[in-house]
């Protein structure tokens, strides 16, 4: 299962490959280990035979950083394929949160793929995990092969729930991101439903006081600002500059840009916003006083966006004055 | 689902960190690494920097599950210590009450009659730290809110289109 710490504010949640020997478990990895940004993973480590087939399992770390201010990391697994490992196939399933099943979509491999479905089945309820309660994404691989089963045939035999699925070619790298992307979706869709993320509480730290401290908070929503409580008061600055930003913001007439975007709703009695200068049309810089002891508690969301009084006007003149 | 997921909270983290601190100096050890049995990192302390410790846990998780299946096979209820020896330095691995597992790292400047004692010493303090009452009020997160899911949504979108995508 998920594991969260609040400490370092990360969320690690744990994807698992499953499927037949030699359906391209491992391949998806690699694939994957390959294309995305270096900074953003970690080495892939394969527990593998002389042969290359998994013995035990690849793993492979896996940052996208910040969802909800927390670092949100996914753990990919893949389980060794071949029938005569189950005992530590079955360990790998341990505390996973979503899966992947890797079908081979060879027309002589169709068996396989049900015995294999059938073993995921059957080694969850081990665990007491339930598989119509565990994120499930289906890939049919191989599909530059002859002969194929086709897609409505596997549908009907691995996927009578109608779950997600995509055709794959993985040596290629074809469907690879699409069921990835997919599952990280929603595991971390059951992450947020089981409210696993904390109420929107930020710290500004130190390295964040400045200009460059950019809080993200979506048009409105609500959030909390909590002033860094572990400095001590007096070598506390006085004010700190915090940045609102509208993410996917709509786009933005030039006229428009006058009205603040963001509205204080309401502070802590005594906390006065200083509403700054905006910048880009969806960012907002704003002021916050740090001067009592203990964090300072700022509540606001984001405005409503409309147009400034006068508004009418203003373009009249400005286009008075084009003339 | 059977099992919960593991929460780690703020309060917790620094009385985890004191203690393994405490760990490394009666131990004499290099290293220690707290990580849940799913094989997330929980903490760690000592000198780690030169160390993949995202892969060092999920390699002692697996490590310890495989033992452990071990043990039931042979009919041991339980190995719940498990020692590597290497040329330089060694590794201990012990069960911290149900879900955690600690790896103290540590070289010839002690013993492992040594680590084996402090690890065990700590265990209890750390698993009464783990299992401790959690604050409920972190948790809380008002529902109902379908603007804000649906803008959630989109942003993880983008962040996920931005990373798992073909262009190198
Ligand atoms: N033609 C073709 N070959 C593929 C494809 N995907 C994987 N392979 C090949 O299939 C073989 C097995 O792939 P792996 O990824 O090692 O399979 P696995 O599922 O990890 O197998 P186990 O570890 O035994 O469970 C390799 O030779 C891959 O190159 C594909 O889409 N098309
Ligand atoms: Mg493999």
């Amino acid at each position: 299962m998920a594991s969260i710490n609040y400490a370092f504010k990360e969320i690690s949640c744990k994807i698992v490959y499953y499927g037949p020997g030699l359906s391209g478990k491992t391949t998806n990895l690699q694939y994957v280990h390959q294309k995305i940004p270096p900074q953003t993973r970690g080495e892939l480590i394969s527990l593998a035979t002389d042969q290359d087939r998994t013995l035990y399992f690849d793993f492979l770390p896996v940052n996208i950083g910040k969802v909800h201010g927390f670092s949100t990391k996914f753990q990919l697994y893949t389980v060794p394929g071949q029938v005569y490992y189950n005992a530590t196939r079955k360990l790998v399933l341990r505390g996973v949160d979503g899966l992947v099943f890797v079908a081979d979509s060879q027309k002589s491999k169709m068996d396989e793929n049900l015995e294999s479905y059938q073993n995921l089945v059957e080694n969850l309820l081990e665990y007491g995990y339930n598989l119509n309660k565990m994120p499930l994404v289906l890939q049919y691989n191989k599909r530059d092969l002859t002969p194929i089963i086709p897609v409505e045939e596997l549908e009907k035999a691995l996927n009578p729930q109608g779950l997600p699925f995509y055709e794959a070619v993985a040596v290629r790298g074809a469907g690879v991101f699409d069921t990835l992307k997919c599952i990280s979706k929603l595991v971390l869709d059951q992450a947020k439903r089981k409210q696993l993320f904390p109420k929107r509480e930020i710290e500004i730290k130190e390295e964040e006081t400045h200009p460059a401290g950019v809080s993200q908070i979506p048009l409105g929503e609500q959030m909390t600002v909590v002033a860094d409580s572990s400095v001590p008061v007096e070598s506390q600055p006085t004010s700190t500059v915090i940045t609102l930003v509208e993410e996917k913001p709509a786009p933005i007439p030039e006229e428009i840009i006058p009205q603040p975007l963001i509205a204080l709703e309401k502070t802590q009695p005594g906390v006065e916003l200083k509403i700054g200068e905006i910048t880009g049309g969806n960012q907002m810089k704003a002021e916050m006083p740090v001067t009592k002891a203990g964090p300072t508690l700022i509540s606001w969301s984001a405005g409503k966006r409309t147009k400034p009084k006068g508004f009418f006007l203003w373009r009249f003149f400005k286009q008075l004055f084009k003339r | 689902m059977k099992q919960d997921d593991l929460v780690i909270y703020e309060e917790q983290i620094e009385q985890i960190e004191k203690t393994l601190r405490r760990l490394i100096k009666d131990a004499q050890a290099k290293c220690v690494l707290l990580v849940d049995k799913d094989g997330h990192l929980i903490t760690r302390q000592g000198f780690t920097q030169s160390l993949d410790t995202t892969a060092l846990a999920a390699l002692l998780a697996g490590s310890f599950a495989s033992t452990r299946e071990i043990a039931r096979l042979v009919g041991e209820p339980e190995f719940s210590v498990l020692f590597h020896q290497g040329k330089k330095d060694h590794i201990h691995i012990s069960l911290v009450g149900e879900r955690t597992i600690l790896a103290v790292i540590f070289d010839d400047r002690t013993t492992i009659g040594m680590v084996r004692l402090y690890a065990k010493e700590v265990s209890e303090s750390l698993n009464q730290v783990l299992s401790s009452e959690k604050p409920e009020e972190n948790r809380t997160e008002s529902e109902n809110r379908p603007e804000t899911d649906s803008e959630y949504a989109a942003s993880v979108e983008t962040r996920l289109d931005d990373i798992f995508s073909d262009k190198t």
